[in-house]
């Protein structure tokens, strides 16, 4: 029973995800509601219909909506982002308000991974969302229904989704072999390259199913963020799922609703080659579950042929275009385009490419003109003198002449171009008036006309699916790319695979910590995680062993860290729980670079409705160190994470003990952790 | 009081009462439908906005998950929600209170209301909108004067300090509260000094409820004229129409059993209020509504002296005339026993064997039930048990489950209302000689969990002396028959003088020693807090406190097995501890040390649990 929807303020559904059961309960509502006889209209108008009144009171009351329960625990979560409003529905117990709000931060985040700046402009962002074309919709909505799944899967099972940071594989010397490699052979023959088309390869790393086992970027390249990183993980996986849950399928996948068997909906994993990256709606169904198993299968079928029926085959090679942050050295630049190119190695293992796309930096001109504009636009609004933005206007004369370079050298061929220039001259025939200033309250609208041309002009670079075609690495060059790693990693595959599953294990820490349980390493400021493995399958057991108990713990776990994120909202740093026959520790602390613990002032305290904490949507950690160098100035700030599960019997001196231990052995200065 | 409220109108932000069936058509006005609106000065505008939005996405998710909405939140503040037939409450308090809290206070505010007007459909019908203004901003008021901003993160009963009190006192108050009983009309009392309980046989809910009469008393200095039946005892005598549910009923009809524990500190655990809301055992239909919820304004006394008969046609108005021929082969039993309980029949003693024996057998149906209650996991309703033992303090296992109530899966209490009620009734079957409230059988299909519960009339009886209150539930018919009224009057004049006066005399309460550590204890069974945190108004140093209490409150609520906590952040650590029938939380005032952050053993946080061991015990807080 669940639900993720986003609307327009007029109501309009812009996007949808439900799972079968919610889909089966909605429509039953509605169906009473409606006269025998009719048919149902198209779901998405079903839930416009049932959801509106709620979408439009959200939209009258001042202090806005954030959360709803009922008393058999529906909890609704609404969150306004800009012009959409994102409401999460659970009905089934499983997920919380924060996991609903995570939710859809987490969607956001990968909305604005996939538009970029168009999604500053409300008009622009509802077209990209909901294309006329019903079939460009529905491929559309297919993707990011799959990316949702894949969210929701990997939160619940994979720790370094649960605390959102990024795991590596612990080997170190197979890792510096492999970084090596990526550097001294493939990124430079790639860059080295003429069929590289102007694509500009800057980071290079390769995945075994979520986890990290070498990232290279090149010397040029800005640092890509934890939040960025984990988000492109979740696109990889979406595309080439991991087959640990094609091995075992949990009961209720099994069960299956439709009647048909999971069988029958089984999409088989395509050959990479005829993979089309871009267009790539019909995602392989996850762990055999029918994804949109409400759909009869005959329509199911219909839709099938008409995909056969596009014009052209899609092209494999077409990388997918991502919107990420970039630090240049005169600033952050956010929603930069790259392109993604994610090649499959074995079932499992992929290698993900991403490059810098030679038209870019029309992007990095595009963001510092709607900024120029967004500060014009607040300083007419609120006068001098009031918010930092407001009172330093951007020089407009500057601008002018800089904007008028730009648009000359964008050309008025295009039509988009062209809008762009009457607007442009019409704001200069306002703002830089004879004889009077022209800025006034008057220009507002014209600024606001402005940065939706500047959007439009950036979706016109960055999104429209003509501007990829001359662009990017040859298909040749991706095949040589894939063989090469291929040929590097054959030998290690399997152990990867089984590495993957059980990175650390707990076995190697019983001796030394007898009573330690489990526990959890992260490092905010790199955004890694250690922990041993916890996965808990049919065929893969940890020392947890399987059933029951193994379950328990995980679910403690999960509820662990809810708990301690809880208190950390609140400002609390430091946790111990007695819950059951467990004791729970939490940590949260600053060291320098060197190691030295370093003196701890206290946390801001966020309102229930904030940002989930977390990397993955939100950086909570990176505006923690921020906020805490401020009073550290001069220094390099580490931020790091401890939880611990131990046996609730053993004293609390040598629990805190074990902690202090593994705090200082985990990230020795060498950062080869403990093995 | 006033002063000390309108420091926390912060806190409680907004409470109304919208009616939806006064707003039907589209060009019903919204205000229309506005019961009530606290604060009573907002502008019109924001009232209606707020009824009218607000009232209607409730209405909309509700249909949607086809159940009640039960807490809504804005970006500044939360509210409870209750929605029964066609009234919306909302109270909004503000966003440092948990949501869990704000769900009790708003169930006790209704409760209270129940319980001195009846139903509330029906009180709205008879009454002005704005005399019954007045009487929920009485209870706002109330609910708002607690002692500390701990009130609104725990309901508790404020007592007075028995440490500085003899304790033959508290004997001496049990001891005339049972001596009152010996008038089969009374039900159980309570006995009040300066707003305080001295000694209560009531549950604590219901002491509470009793509680924000005597206090309106108090403050308004005997100005209030309503429904007082002053007799020939003097002014010092009151006494008021008072509504109970059936299940508080049922508890106070078992009380014989109880009589000996009657004293401070075993109150009962009371069902949660908030389930005999839901029970479904009788539906208000129009024809029993208009004489069995007659507010208390309106009851002529004159209609109270022919109280067997009277009593009798409430009984029939609450069970159908086919059970009661069907349970009962003598016609009419209830008035018979009703005459002989009164004490005016030769057979008396025969028949009080007979009705203890009742009693009894209706007990032990009622402990089989909890039985077999317990076995499906309910956690309501066999509270009692322990306290029946007499084992009030010890940890039963079974009250583990106490807590649950709070952030029980109320979708299960659909069904355990169903099997409580389905429960009830079998009980009352067989006990239908000895319990008018038993007779009350679920009328057939009405499964509408939004009807309000069935209400029984009652009288709360009041004798004054000066601050030193005694209050009796007692059958209706006890105002009017006057040698009744006598003799629990004289019973008790003497005994409540001296105790009077021995209260007064008793030195104040010295203030909690603020110092070294602030700490506060809960016990959820007795509903009672103690704490030295210092007035609401201490501000700065115990602020930080309550929002860490209102923290772990919380996360105790959510995870039951959660048994201990401790959170620090560089200015304080707090350590938490929950038994199944008590929560504790301490925090060490001053600077700790500097070892923060980091896992360390030097971090004094984690000797906070021997500390607090060690230091409450002088408040008499045992935590080993």
């Amino acid at each position: 029973m669940k639900c993720l929807l986003i609307a327009s303020e007029s109501a309009e559904i812009l996007f949808h995800w439900t799972d079968p059961e919610y889909q089966r309960n909605i429509q039953e509502r509605y169906g009473t509601a409606q006269e025998e006889g009719e048919e149902l209209p198209a779901f998405e108008d079903v839930l416009s219909t049932l959801f509106a009144p709620i979408i439009i009171s959200s939209s009258t009351m001042e202090d806005s909506y954030t959360s709803f329960t009922t008393d058999d625990n529906h909890i609704y979560v609404l969150h306004q982002f800009d012009e959409c409003l994102y409401i999460a529905v659970n009905g089934d117990g499983e997920e919380k308000e924060d996991d609903l709000r995570r939710k859809m931060h987490v969607m956001k985040k990968m909305v604005e991974v996939m538009f970029g700046m168009v999604t500053l402009s409300g008009n622009l962002l509802r077209k990209e969302l909901r294309p006329q074309d019903t079939e460009q919709r529905t491929r559309l909505w297919k993707y990011l229904q799959g990316l949702i799944e894949t969210y929701s899967h990997l939160r619940d099972n994979d720790q370094s989704f649960l605390v959102e940071a990024v795991e590596r594989l612990i080997h170190p010397t197979l890792c510096e072999q492999c970084i090596e490699f990526l550097e001294r052979r493939l990124v430079q023959q790639l860059n080295s390259s003429v069929e590289r088309a102007g694509e500009e390869v800057l980071h290079a790393f390769i995945l075994v199913h979520t986890k990290l086992l070498a990232f290279y970027s090149s010397r040029n390249a800005s640092i890509l963020t934890p939040s960025d990183l984990l988000a492109i993980i979740i696109m990889a996986q979406n595309l080439y799922p991991s087959n640990v849950d094609l091995d075992d399928p949990s009961p209720e996948e099994v069960e299956s609703t439709s009647g048909s068997g999971p069988e029958s909906f089984y999409t088989p994993e395509p050959s990479p080659s005829s993979r089309d990256s871009s267009s790539s709606a019909e995602q392989p169904a996850r762990g055999g579950t029918p994804m949109f198993e409400f759909v009869d299968p005959d329509i199911q079928m219909a839709e099938d042929s008409l995909h056969t029926l596009e014009v052209g085959p899609p092209d494999p090679s077409t990388p997918r275009r991502i919107f990420l942050e970039v630090s240049h050295k005169d600033g952050l630049y956010p929603m930069m385009p790259h392109s993604m190119y994610c090649l499959p190695l074995w079932p499992g293992i992929t290698l993900v490419m991403l490059t810098k796309i030679p038209t870019s930096a029309v992007a990095v001109s595009v963001y510092k003109y709607l900024e120029d504009f967004d500060k014009l636009e607040k300083h007419l609004r609120e006068g001098p003198g009031s918010s930092a933005a407001a009172r330093s206007p951007p020089n407009m004369h500057d601008v002018r002449s800089k904007m008028d370079k730009f648009i000359k050298a964008l050309g008025p061929s295009e039509l988009q171009f062209a809008q762009l220039q009457s607007v442009w001259t019409e704001f200069k025939k306002r703002a830089f008036a004879r004889g009077k200033s022209g800025f006034t309250r008057d220009l507002i609208p014209w600024c606001k006309k402005m940065k939706t041309q500047l959007c439009g002009i950036y979706r016109h670079c960055f999104l429209s699916d003509l501007a990829d075609v001359p662009q990017r690495l040859s298909l040749s060059l991706q095949e040589r790319a894939q063989a090469m790693v291929q040929e590097k990693l054959i030998d290690w595959k399997d152990f990867l695979l089984v590495k993957s599953k059980r990175n650390i294990t707990m076995v190697s820490y019983l001796e030394d910590f007898p009573g330690l349980i489990h526990f959890i390493c992260v490092d905010r400021s790199g955004g890694q995680m250690i922990a041993p493995s916890l996965s808990i399958t049919e065929h893969t057991t940890s020392e947890l062993g399987k059933g029951p108990v193994a379950h328990y713990i995980k679910n403690k776990v999960w509820g662990l860290v809810r708990t301690t994120r809880h208190c950390l909202q609140k400002g609390y740093s430091t946790v111990t729980l007695r819950d059951g026959d467990f004791y729970f520790c939490y940590f949260l602390w600053f060291e320098n670079e060197t190691g030295y613990r370093l003196d701890s002032v206290d946390i801001p305290v966020l309102a229930d409705d904030s940002p989930p904490i977390g990397m993955l949507a939100y950086d909570y950690y990176k505006r923690l160190l921020r906020y805490y160098s401020k009073k550290h100035k001069g220094e390099t700030v580490k931020c790091y994470e401890l939880l611990t599960v131990h046996l609730g019997v053993i004293p609390t001196e040598i629990i805190l003990q074990h902690c202090r231990q593994l705090a200082t052995k985990l990230w020795e200065p060498s950062r080869n952790p403990l093995l | 009081m006033a002063g000390l409220m309108s420091l926390d109108t912060r806190r409680c932000n907004y409470f109304f009462l919208y009616d939806g069936s006064k707003v039907r058509g589209e060009g019903d006005p919204t205000r229309e439908g506005i019961c009530y609106f606290y604060p009573e000065e907002t502008p019109l505008d924001k009232q209606d906005l707020l009824c009218g939005q607000l009232a209607g996405v409730a209405r909309c998710v509700s249909e949607l998950s086809s159940s009640p909405v039960r807490t809504l939140k804005l970006r500044r503040c939360k509210f409870a929600v209750r929605m029964m037939a066609d009234f919306f409450w909302a109270l909004g308090c503000s966003m440092d209170v948990p949501t869990v809290s704000v769900c009790e206070l708003l169930d006790h505010l209704i409760d209270l209301f129940c319980f001195y007007n009846g139903s509330v459909r029906q009180s709205y019908q008879l009454n002005s909108k704005e005399s019954l203004a007045a009487q929920w901003a009485q209870y706002l008021s109330h609910m708002q004067s607690g002692p500390s901003e701990l009130c609104y993160i725990f309901r508790c009963l404020r007592t007075i300090d028995s440490t500085n009190v003899d304790p033959l006192l508290l004997l001496k108050a049990a001891l005339i509260l049972q001596a009152c009983q010996r008038c089969p009309l009374v039900l159980v009392g309570c006995i009040l000094f300066r707003g305080r309980v001295v000694s209560t046989q009531m549950s604590p809910q219901l002491t509470m409820k009793v509680m924000v009469h005597e206090s309106e008393i108090y403050t308004k200095t005997q100005k209030s004229n309503e429904a007082s039946t002053s007799s020939s005892l003097g002014g010092a005598v009151s006494s008021t129409a008072v509504f109970l549910t059936t299940s508080e009923l049922q508890y106070l009809q078992s009380a014989p059993v109880n009589k000996d524990l009657g004293s401070q500190s075993t109150p009962h655990k009371d069902d949660p209020p908030k389930k005999t809301r839901l029970s479904r055992t009788l539906s208000d239909t129009p024809s029993t509504e208009s004489e069995t919820s007659c507010p208390a304004s309106l009851q002529p006394p004159q209609k109270l002296r022919f109280s067997p008969h009277v009593s009798e046609s409430d009984d029939s108005l609450f069970s159908p005339a086919s059970s009661q021929s069907a349970d009962s082969p003598n016609p009419s039993p209830q008035p018979l026993r009703r005459l002989l309980s009164n004490g005016r029949n030769s057979n008396q003693t025969e028949e009080e064997v007979h009705e203890e024996e009742s009693y009894r057998a209706g007990f032990q149906n009622k402990e089989d039930e909890d039985r077999q209650m317990d076995s499906q996991g309910d956690g309501s309703v066999f509270e009692e048990t322990p306290c029946v033992n007499g084992g009030a303090g010890d940890g039963d296992a079974a009250r583990g489950t106490a807590f649950d109530y709070r952030g029980a899966d109320s979708g299960n209490e659909h069904s355990r209302d169903d099997r409580k009620a389905a429960g009830d009734s079998g009980v009352c079957c067989r006990k239908a000689k000895g319990h008018r409230a038993g007779t009350r059988h679920p009328p057939p299909l009405t499964f509408d969990s939004l009807e309000e519960s069935p209400l029984i009339p009652m009288t709360l009886y009041m004798h004054r002396v000066n601050g030193l209150v005694l209050a009796l539930l007692v059958e209706p018919r006890l105002t009017s028959d006057s040698a009744s009224m006598e003799e629990v009057y004289h019973s008790s004049l003497a005994s409540l003088n001296g105790l009077e006066a021995h209260l007064r005399a008793a030195p104040p309460g010295a203030p909690g020693a603020s110092g070294q550590y602030v700490f506060a204890h809960y016990d959820s069974i007795q509903s009672t807090l103690k704490t030295n945190v210092s007035g609401r108004s201490g501000g700065a140093t115990d602020h930080p406190f309550v929002r860490a209490t209102s923290l772990l409150h919380s996360h105790f609520c959510d995870t039951e097995t959660l048994q201990e906590a401790i959170i620090r952040n560089v200015s304080a650590a707090m350590y938490g501890t929950r038994s199944v029938a008590q929560e504790t939380y301490f925090q060490q005032q001053g600077s700790l040390s500097r070892n923060w952050g980091i896992p360390s053993q030097q971090d004094s946080a984690f000797s906070l649990p021997s500390k607090a061991r060690h230091r409450l015990l002088k408040h008499g807080v045992n935590l080993l």
